[in-house]
């Protein structure tokens, strides 16, 4: 077990004052049985209330509205985490993790992309659902480039692979895709990660009779250095941040995420690096 | 009877006048249409409604009882009376309504069942509507109408007084209201069924609102009233759907819907006529399936029948349906109001082949049904009587108890040739009678 402590905020700002601004927020973490989160923090101005809920998925969601013309708009939410990596989380298996989603349709690449890592189980001798999770996640990543601006929030995993390359949610959706296809259900999960000025997003796969996590971007099963913020199908379930707004402005974003690990009561930064970077997340 | 069809030329610039109309897009345009009306009316006599009525209560308890159990436990999956796949990739199902109870765990408050009287003298279900199914406005206002042209029609025939359909619609909505005052949600004026949502809410004392009316504050629903007074509201009956009714859980471009009101819902602070995520019970796939259905929950057999319906997923049903493509018709489970349904005996060798290339490729996609052959029902043309098919959309409202409204819906194709009956493609209705079982 690990103890983190995390900090995420965002900040926009508007280039003119915008108003009936209505959110929806998935970036305060819950508990699982691979986290037990203690919030020191958790603010999002301005607002004019605030209401704090779950989802269909079972995220914790916070909503609200901020009518009033403002310029600026933000939340931070920090905290500590006690977190255990690399266990399969029980649970039943809800069945729509088993269908293609918006995301993630089986069209012809997915289907080809699919079929190479057939014939790498195959030349692996991969046996579990594990073994084969793991074995698909090696394959992707050396596959795919990683190359952030080339693809967009609205990425399908077909899209993806068609370019070849983009960031951590195409590689999730493209994994989840092709784990849903070859018989192994999957889901999408946002998140935050040691090392990574920004928030984060990886594939959980079922195995077992749970959930077992892993990062495709970074070829890594999760373990203790990662928080979970949302879950759903794909992407688009468990957008962090959603708004609208009244208002026609531009909007600058910024993003500041820190996770650290606490060891023996004292504070060791354990590869924590600072944030303040553009949207994207990696 | 003479009397009323020698008034069909009134009642229909009455109902002009009244501005019962029906918006349709054609090449991009919007145009209002009247709805025309013909004067002899559907007469269902008092024991075959009797009959109607049981199958009706019957299949929407079993439909209210499925969606409870579809976004909560899950039963019929797991005993295997459903193959999962027709739950959960079909458009209709929303994850986001997930574990949510609606008020009463009614789902659908008013459900438009769509039958036909086949040539044997049976009713078929040819489908469900439990999403927003329309039409009621205008039976209601033609029955209004047809009483005030000729009073001794309605002297002489022993007919149920069915005018009470904003009673009963309003008794439903009081059933479910959470503590607030009641609200019919349009999209707007160029809806197809402005007319019907307008019309509603005055019948029922209800708030006809568009979204910049309503707004959601501290987890409960408000209207605004023109004074800009806020108002809680206790029961929405929208007429959108949905895709659009929350910009913040479901289409994000919506500009017609209303931010959070799923929280709201959610917390189980206001009702949502119809439920969202009913569409899944709707789904023409699923349809298949509503007989066993009635099994499941109620222990009962099926009072009324579905149509022949092949399920080409099945391996059996689709070398059934490849082999007799050409008998039968097949209807894209995703589209509604008359699309995407295809009659085999129309289609050349060519469109039958490809047809067919694709049903074995998306066999999850259709169904396909023997073609029913319905009673043709008489039309005025001008004075002349013709024969034309014609359906019948029962209303069957939810609230305390599941109750059928007398009357209902009855629409008949413009055409000759024509089996489809639906209002967006131009057809036209009539009046249906039921019976008393006091005879005059």
């Amino acid at each position: 077990m690990r103890k983190l402590r995390f900090e995420y905020s965002m900040e926009l700002k508007f280039s003119s004052p915008v108003s009936s601004h209505y959110f929806a927020l998935r970036c305060v973490p819950g508990d699982s049985l691979r986290q037990k989160v203690r919030l020191t923090e958790c603010r999002v101005s301005p607002a004019d209330y605030t209401s704090a809920l779950k989802d269909g998925f079972g995220n914790k969601k916070l909503s609200g509205c901020c009518h009033a013309p403002h310029d600026a708009f933000g939340y931070s939410v920090a905290g500590t985490a006690e977190t255990n990596g690399m266990i399969v989380q029980k649970c039943p298996l809800h069945p729509m993790y088993r269908y293609p989603s918006k995301y993630t349709q089986f069209e012809p690449e997915v289907v080809r992309f699919a079929e190479k890592i057939r014939e790498e189980w195959r030349s692996e001798s991969a046996g579990t659902a594990l073994e084969k999770a793991v074995c698909a996640m090696h394959y992707l990543h050396t596959y795919f480039e990683y190359s952030p601006g080339t693809t967009d929030i609205g990425t399908t995993a077909a899209g993806a692979l068609k370019l070849g390359k983009g960031v951590c949610q195409d590689y999730a959706h493209i994994m989840i895709a092709v784990m849903r296809y070859l018989g192994v259900p999957a889901r999408y999960v946002n998140g935050l990660m040691i090392g990574e000025g920004a928030t984060h997003a990886w594939t959980e796969v079922y195995t077992d009779g749970g959930w077992y996590g892993l990062d495709p971007t970074n070829d890594l099963h999760i373990d203790g250095y990662y928080i979970s913020l949302a879950h759903g199908r794909d992407y688009g379930d468990c957008i962090v941040d959603r708004g609208i707004f009244l208002g026609n402005a531009s909007q600058e974003q910024k993003i500041y995420v820190n996770v650290e690990e606490i060891k023996d009561g004292r504070d060791s930064c354990v590869n924590g690096t600072a944030g303040g970077r553009e949207a994207d997340d990696p | 009877m003479r009397e009323l069809i020698e008034h069909t030329e009134g009642i229909n610039r009455l109902m002009a006048r009244y501005g019962v109309k029906f918006g349709i897009y054609k090449g991009g345009e919007f145009h209002e249409q009247l709805f025309p009306f013909d004067a002899i009316p559907r007469v269902i006599t008092h024991e075959e409604f009797q009959q109607l009525e049981k199958g009706l209560i019957q299949r929407v308890d079993a439909l209210n009882l499925f969606l409870n159990d579809i976004y909560g436990e899950k039963k019929i999956i797991h005993d295997g009376v459903i193959p999962e796949e027709f739950v959960f990739i079909s458009s209709g199902y929303l994850p986001q309504c997930e574990g949510i109870a609606p008020p009463k765990n009614i789902y659908s408050h008013i459900s438009g069942i769509d039958l036909v009287l086949g040539k044997d003298g049976e009713w078929y279900i040819l489908e469900d509507n439990l999403r927003i199914p329309s039409g009621a406005s205008y039976p209601m206002i033609a029955r209004e109408i047809c009483r005030r042209v000729s009073p001794v029609t309605f002297g002489n025939n022993s007919v149920v007084d069915n005018r009470n359909y904003a009673v009963m619609l309003k008794e439903t909505m009081d059933w479910v209201n959470t503590g607030g005052i009641p609200v019919i949600m349009t999209p707007g004026r160029y809806n197809a069924a402005y007319f019907e949502h307008s019309y509603l809410a005055e019948r029922t004392g209800s708030e006809l609102a568009t979204c910049t009316d309503l707004f959601v504050e501290d987890n409960y629903l408000y209207y605004r009233d023109y004074r800009g007074r806020k108002q809680k509201v206790g029961v929405i009956y929208r007429r959108i759907s949905d895709d659009y009714l929350d910009p913040m859980t479901f289409l994000p471009e919506s500009l017609i819907g209303i931010p959070n009101i799923m929280d709201v819902y959610r917390s189980g602070n206001v009702a949502i006529v119809n439920a969202p995520g009913n569409g899944v019970a709707d789904d023409k796939g699923i349809y298949y399936f509503a007989p066993k259905m009635i099994r499941y929950y109620l222990g009962q057999e099926a009072i009324l029948k579905n149509a022949p319906t092949y399920l080409p997923f099945y391996e059996e049903d689709r070398k059934y349906v490849l082999d007799h493509l050409e008998k039968l018709v097949i209807k894209d489970v995703a589209e509604a109001g008359g699309y995407g349904v295809i009659f085999g005996n129309e289609l050349s060798r060519e469109r039958l082949a490809q047809m067919k290339k694709v049903i074995e490729k998306e066999s999850r996609r259709f169904i396909a049904q023997e073609v029913v052959d319905f009673q043709d029902m008489e039309v005025m043309d001008g004075d002349e009587k013709v024969l034309r098919k014609a359906d019948l959309r029962a209303f069957v409202l939810s609230g305390e108890k599941t109750r059928v409204w007398p009357g209902g819906l009855t629409r008949f194709s413009r055409n000759a040739d024509s089996f489809v009956v639906n209002s967006s493609q131009g057809g036209g209705f009539k009046d249906t009678w039921v019976l008393s079982q006091w005879k005059k």
